[in-house]
């Protein structure tokens, strides 16, 4: 019973609301408002445009589209010509030789025999002016003659022991001698 | 295996016997940027001998210097030297080759440095190389194929554990061609050296132009003399036997004073004063270049003997890049910047 009345009372309120506009003291500012913003809106998509026409404006000229294209791929072939020659050449240079140990600047015997090559070749001649050779590379020379006898020692040892070695030695050593050039 | 006659060796250590003890030597150049070079060297020696004379490079009192001692396994002991100067240019490098005074000064060497702006990179190149001794003689690439070759310019230690290695068959043949073919471009440099010296001497004397074109018209056969009787070479050369072949006995006595000249000044130049070294090079951002070796510390090493500038110049080099990181940017933006004006040219033509 009591519940009726009220919900009537709300309806009615609620349509006395719903059909009493609103008071507008200045319609024409709201107006205004709206235009400007619409008008922003339109200016923001021309600013926009601009920026992009201005950036862009380029494709539409021939020449200028065609050169900056041509300009591209120039760089990019600069690019990958470079980088693959540069590949390449890490590539070769990781395929030499990786020395394990510290160089060793020691002078090699071939050295040493080089010298002695010369020497004998120019018909034992040595050279006016003082050689200089360090004290290593003289131990090592000393070594290697006193090595040479001591092998040299065994091997006549084993030939003189031996007497079908020492005619097969003769019989080389005469075939040697006869291929030299008879002078 | 070749013979060694035990008479030559003894006469040779005999007549050549003036020793000195020069230090091992390293030197490395830290190559920056600018151009400049941080160039440190290493001495090791038995003894505590690093006089400016003694030493392979250029090395004197304006160099920041550290010494110390190293006493081996064996308890003998090595004295170290480092030294280290910072050079402004390769100017000033040079300079210092120019008037060293040291156990190479005889041999004329140089540095050079190039920086090329290459836009993604810039590149770099150092180099060292030692000029050419002989005004005679054969490029020893004309006498080795590209492994010998190889071999040839190899360190020593690398050479000595190739030979005791698992392929040690493969490198001790390789070893003995090598040995073979420098023996014949040895004697091919002194016969050439010979005759070119002969050509000097005998010139404007009459009938020299005819001895001189006989002679080399049969160099390759006085080669061939040489090298099979090595052992009797100076008899068969003093009797004459061995000109008497390309000349008669008239020419042979009017040139004899000569051809002995010639001889002589050719041993002269061939054997020069020259002391081992190595040299090491590291360059400035990523290595893509070098025809050297690579060391345990990932720096190119050069071994330096007096073979490698014999008869041609020896040239030490190597090439790094630093990436030019803004080049890459812009070259990026460029290129995003093209491809979308075309984009907006197909979409908007669509």
């Amino acid at each position: 019973m009591t519940m009726k009345p009220e919900s009537e009372k709300y309806n009615k309120v609620l349509n006395i609301l719903r059909n009493s506009k609103p008071l507008l003291n200045s319609t024409e500012d709201i107006e205004r408002e709206v235009i400007n913003k619409i008008a922003r809106a339109h200016q923001n998509r021309l600013y926009l445009s601009k920026v992009i026409d201005f950036l862009f404006g380029w494709v539409y000229i021939g020449w200028v589209r065609r050169s900056l294209i041509t300009a591209s791929i120039i760089l990019v072939l600069v690019f990958v010509y470079q980088q693959s020659i540069i590949l390449k050449r890490i590539d070769f240079l990781s395929r030499q030789t990786v020395i394990i140990d510290r160089e060793n600047v020691s002078t090699p015997a071939d050295e040493i025999e080089k010298m002695l090559l010369i020497y004998k070749n120019s018909g034992r001649r040595f050279p006016s002016k003082t050689i200089t050779i360090s004290e290593k590379q003289m131990k090592e020379l000393l070594e290697s003659v006193n090595e040479l006898q001591i092998k040299y020692k065994d091997l006549e040892n084993l030939i003189e022991g031996d007497p079908e070695l020492k005619k097969l030695i003769e019989k080389k050593l005469i075939e040697s001698n006869r291929t030299r050039i008879n002078l | 295996m070749k013979r060694k006659p035990i008479k030559i060796i003894v006469s040779f250590i005999l007549l050549f016997i003036a020793s000195c003890e020069e230090p091992e030597t390293v030197v490395t150049n830290y190559v920056h940027p600018d151009g400049s070079v941080t160039r440190k060297i290493e001495m090791r020696n038995l003894k505590n001998n690093f006089g400016q004379s003694d030493v392979q490079v250029p090395f004197d009192s304006t160099w920041t210097v550290r010494d110390s001692i190293e006493i081996g396994a064996k308890g003998d002991t090595t004295w170290v030297k480092r030294a280290e100067k910072e050079f402004k240019n390769i100017d000033e490098i040079n300079l210092a080759y120019k008037f060293n005074l040291g156990a190479n000064k005889g041999i004329s060497r140089q540095a050079g440095f190039k920086k090329s702006f290459k836009w993604f990179n810039t590149e770099y190149r150092f180099f060292e190389r030692i000029d050419r001794q002989l005004s005679f003689g054969f490029p020893v690439k004309d006498f080795l194929d590209n492994e010998e070759l190889s071999y040839f310019y190899s360190p020593e230690n690398l050479k000595h554990d190739k030979e005791t290695g698992p392929d040690s068959l493969k490198f001790r043949a390789l070893a003995d061609s090598v040995k073979m073919k420098t023996d014949i471009w040895n004697s091919k440099n002194l016969v050439s050296g010979w005759i070119d010296e002969f050509s000097k001497l005998s010139q404007g004397k009459e009938g020299g132009q005819k001895v001189v074109e006989s002679v080399r018209s049969h160099e390759n056969e006085l080669i061939t003399l040489i090298n099979t009787n090595d052992e009797k070479l100076d008899s068969l050369w003093s009797n004459g036997i061995i000109l008497k072949r390309f000349m008669s006995e008239n020419e042979y006595n009017t040139f004899k004073s000569e051809a002995d000249s010639a001889i002589e000044n050719v041993v002269d130049q061939i054997f020069f004063n020259f002391k081992d070294y190595s040299v090491r090079i590291a360059m400035p951002g990523k290595l893509i270049g070098a025809n050297g070796f690579i060391d345990s510390s990932q720096v190119m090493i050069w071994p330096v003997r007096s073979d490698f500038f014999l008869t041609e110049p020896y040239e030490m080099w190597a090439e790094s890049k630093i990436p030019n990181r803004w080049a890459w940017i812009v070259s990026g933006l460029f290129l995003v910047f093209v491809l979308t004006g075309v984009i907006m040219r197909v979409i908007k033509k669509g």
